[in-house]
């Protein structure tokens, strides 16, 4: 028997991401009862006992997308949400693309799985009809059972999974129509949130293997340092130590436990060559990026004469918004295991990462150990949080490194604290300069926002000299400035792409939190010094045709209006505040798909410094189709935390070439009692189909609140982070 | 050799006296639902019940446990506040990434075991030295809040 391969690829969002479905005919079957089921292709497998078993390729970081990809899939298959279990795929060759980012899992599952599902149902139905001689347009396949309404006939899954594993897989087999009541748009507990209750949740830390070792490392302690000389042959003969190496990254002591391995680590007494980022020093950078914001950039998008005439409109506003370097600091430091083995052929590595991009990982530690791809295994655990820093590899080469050395044993490298805000890949400090035009009459005439920032590049290493002066790259990274939904005639954005020491990466929400930061704080001062209500002001600039077209994203103008007026709505934004408190509000296209808009609600104290509490933050979201609520008002909680972390201390700051943070309480993150009430809302979905949530709740929180600060104290807060102690 | 009792057994271990509880439940015995975060207090993640009250098992020496009792978060269905909080945690959905909530929900069986219907106020207290960086805080405030109401309405006697 010949195997039939099907490919249905679709392209991802920002990151690249590729799903690939294999199709693999139950003839391959060994025989044994386990393998007696259907196996349409790599992803789903229903079997003789009626348990669904769906492969996901996606890393599950917190954002519940085990549960939500797990949801489509169920609702178009018909199937027993308690018979559906998920599994983790790993890199190989069904599965070369994997990748986790862009909030785009959900977005870009949706059609496939939906596919999946639907195929597999048919498979299930065809068999059914055949047994019972009727027609297969009279079956129907909901619960885990397919059906016969007139005969009354029914069975289960299970029973037909065998038989319909010999079917070839329909082409374009009918899509179940979007209905209520089902699976999809219920309240679904996410599927690991028992593991997690009763301790039994495996992240990466906690992978446990036998004869496992234990790894600490010491890196340079600046930026771009280098190694000089250290003490092994006193740490060899420490408790514990089983070995101390030395890898790229730094000196690795390996230990029987972790904290050995830190303590021995400790004792390393290593010399270091500062290297050419020593002088590095934040404040210097912030005030460079400042300077730079004065100078014209490379033009990302012109409407009519850009900021030409702004100098002849007779009223004008000016302002410049600084914005710092932030760490993801997940709670769950960088870590992975790795086992490196020696067989015939050679090397052979296994490793266990909490990752974002586990195909990065496996072509990575392939390349370090110049060992063929295939002999490298991946598999991938739960992240405890990702926001895009497990988009890096680096913890996992030092893993690999690290077993080499200890050839047989697996080797956990674990990352202390001070190690994950040392070694980071930041969110870069930016500086933005804004400026506005209006005509007597109170009419925006022109709008300019230029933006300076260096830039992460996802795939590794610096962006090249070619993308810093190329508009597409640029306009392409800078969502929140060029992709500006409101409407003025004239209209100018510029990027200064500015190189820094530090290491820059993709951050949650990516390129927008600062630039929408800025964007929507200054429009609130247009509003303010057009003597215009922020919202009725922001509904008068989205008035225009009701989409545009800004580079390759079209924004829905009358989508965002109408949020607006729900969210003017849901929030009460008219009824008076007592003195002290304020409302604010910001909104956004999130990469031209999800619709977003917040009110804040603030108390500030008198005094030109008083303190800021967030009472209350009311959010309208139009995601399309919401998949799980559950899950997605978790998402704005999230949102709201994250972005209230970065507005109230949690930059990092660096100080000869390295940062200054070591630990959680040098950047302060929000705690619980910090979190103001969130209300969700999601707009009724007439789109049909999901788009993403985890980072578009992100980036509008801060200015919302800014505003609210203005409204109730007169101060204009055009920095961040915001002293409040 | 040291021993440790962990949740109702006591362990052998054979540590040095200044190893934190921390590592030697997580990389001696086994016990991985205890989690580092920060090594120094700051996050929470690694709580466990000392004699029914939560402590830093990161900051906690192998020779201080002797003469006490530990109670993990695998282990807090073996009372009934535990079973409560484990209850509220599923029915509010409560979780996200999920790496911070041991050590909340150690916390939270600490707090309601000592206030019966705890106030915001004293629920934010509890939480006030824990991290969560994915937002779960409203939901954790709820579920202390549901799991304290189903312990006050379920009729325990005395010694069970």
């Amino acid at each position: 028997m010949t195997t039939r391969r099907q490919f249905l690829q679709t392209a991802g969002a920002a990151t690249g991401l590729l799903l690939t479905f294999r199709w693999t005919p139950a003839a391959e079957a060994d025989g044994n009862a386990a393998s007696q089921a259907l196996a349409p292709n790599g992803w789903l497998r229903i079997g003789p006992d009626g348990s669904v078993e769906l492969t996901v390729g996606k890393s599950e970081i917190g954002q519940g997308v085990r549960t939500s990809l797990t949801m489509i899939l169920a609702e178009e298959l018909g199937a027993r949400w308690s018979a559906v279990s998920v599994r983790q795929a790993s890199p190989g060759p069904e599965f070369q693309r994997l990748g986790t980012g862009g909030s785009g899992s959900v977005m870009w599952g949706w059609a496939n799985l939906r596919l999946a599902g639907a195929q597999a149902r048919e498979m299930l139905l065809t068999v059914a009809a055949r047994r019972w001689g009727v027609p297969l347009a009279d079956c129907e396949a909901t619960d885990g059972v397919v059906r016969h309404a007139a005969s009354g006939r029914s069975a289960a899954f299970g029973e037909l999974a065998v038989e319909a594993g010999g079917l070839p897989a329909p082409v374009a087999p009918a899509l179940r129509p979007l209905r209520s009541g089902g699976i999809l748009g219920s309240r679904r507990v996410r599927v690991d949130a028992r593991a997690i209750a009763d301790g039994s949740a495996i992240y990466g830390v906690d992978v446990r293997r036998p004869g496992q070792l234990y790894a600490s490392i010491e890196r340079p302690p600046t930026i771009g340092g280098r190694l000089l000389g250290y003490d092994a042959a006193a740490v060899r003969r420490l408790p514990g130590v089983v070995d101390v190496v030395q890898i790229p990254e730094g000196i690795a002591v390996i230990a029987t436990n972790s904290w050995q391995a830190m303590s021995a680590r400790s004792r390393l007494e290593a010399r270091w060559d500062p290297g050419p980022h020593a002088a590095f020093d934040s404040r210097d950078f912030t005030a460079e990026l400042r300077q730079a914001a004065t100078r014209p950039g490379v033009v990302t998008r012109r409407d009519g004469r850009g900021t030409d005439d702004l100098g002849a409109l007779p009223h004008r506003l000016e302002a410049i918004y600084e914005y710092p370097f932030f760490a993801h600091a997940a709670l769950e430091p960088m870590n992975a295991t790795a086992l490196v083995e020696r067989d015939a052929a050679g090397e052979r590595c296994t490793l266990w990462v909490p990752t974002q991009t586990p195909n990065g990982v496996q072509s990575r530690v392939a390349e370090r150990l110049g060992i063929a791809l295939e002999r490298v295994e991946v598999q991938v655990t739960l992240s405890g949080g990702g926001f895009g820093r497990r988009l890096h590899w680096d913890y996992a080469l030092e893993a690999a490194s690290v077993a080499r050395a200890a050839p047989g044993r697996p080797v956990q490298v674990l990352w202390t604290r001070s190690d994950d805000y040392r070694h980071g890949y930041f969110q870069s400090a930016s500086a933005h300069r804004l400026v506005a035009g209006w005509d007597d009459n109170g009419t925006p005439r022109a709008w300019g926002h230029r933006k300076v920032s260096a830039l992460h590049n996802a795939r590794g290493g610096a962006p090249t000299a070619e993308e810093l002066a190329d508009p597409i790259y640029l306009r392409d990274s800078s969502w929140g400035v060029y992709d500006v939904p409101y409407a003025i005639a004239n209209l100018q954005t510029e990027y200064v792409p500015r190189p820094t020491h530090v290491p820059i990466g993709p951050w949650r929400a990516v390129y927008a939190p600062s630039s929408i930061f800025a964007r929507e704080c200054f429009v609130d001062e247009l509003a303010v010094a057009l003597r215009a209500d922020p919202i009725e002001l922001r509904l008068r600039l989205l008035a225009g045709p009701s989409t545009l077209a800004a580079g390759d994203l079209r924004i829905d103008r009358a989508r965002l209006r109408k949020l607006l007026e729900a969210l003017r709505e849901r929030s009460g934004w008219g009824a008076a505040l007592p003195a002290g408190r304020g409302r604010g509000v910001a909104c956004e296209v999130y990469d031209g798909d999800t619709h977003v808009g917040y009110v804040a609600e603030v108390t500030v104290e008198p005094g030109p410094t008083g303190r800021i509490r967030v009472d209350r933050l009311i959010a309208v979201i139009d995601a399309g189709l919401v998949v799980n609520p559950s899950g997605a008002e978790q998402q704005v909680d999230s949102g709201v935390a994250w972005s209230l972390s970065s507005l109230f201390g949690g930059a990092v700051e660096f100080r000869e070439g390295r940062a200054t943070a070591a630990n959680f309480n040098d950047v302060p993150v929000l705690r619980c009692a910090g979190m103001p009430a969130v209300e969700a809302h999601f707009m009724p979905d007439d789109r049909e189909r999901p788009f993403g949530l985890g980072e578009p709740t992100v980036a509008t929180v801060v200015p919302a609140v800014l505003n609210a600060v203005f409204a109730a104290s007169g101060r204009r807060i055009r920095r961040l982070p915001v002293a409040n102690g | 050799m040291r021993s440790v009792e962990i949740n109702g057994r006591r362990h052998s271990v054979d540590a040095p006296d200044e190893m934190p509880l921390l590592w030697v439940l997580r990389d001696l015995l086994g016990f991985t639902g205890t989690k580092y975060g920060c090594g120094a207090g700051q996050c929470g993640a690694c709580s466990v019940l000392e004699d029914g009250r939560a402590v830093r098992s990161c900051q906690l020496p192998l020779a201080a446990t002797a003469g006490h009792g530990y109670v993990t978060v695998e282990a807090l269905d073996t009372h009934a506040a535990g079973r409560a909080l484990r209850q509220a945690w599923l029915e509010l959905d409560v979780a996200q990434c999920g790496y911070c909530q041991p050590g909340f929900l150690i916390a939270a069986a600490d707090l309601i075991a000592r206030r019966p219907q705890p106030t915001d106020a004293e629920i934010d207290g509890a939480f006030a030295a824990h991290l969560c960086r994915c937002g779960t805080y409203p939901r954790l405030r709820q579920a202390v809040r549901l799991a304290a109401a189903t312990l006050r309405s379920t009729t325990v006697a005395p010694g069970s």
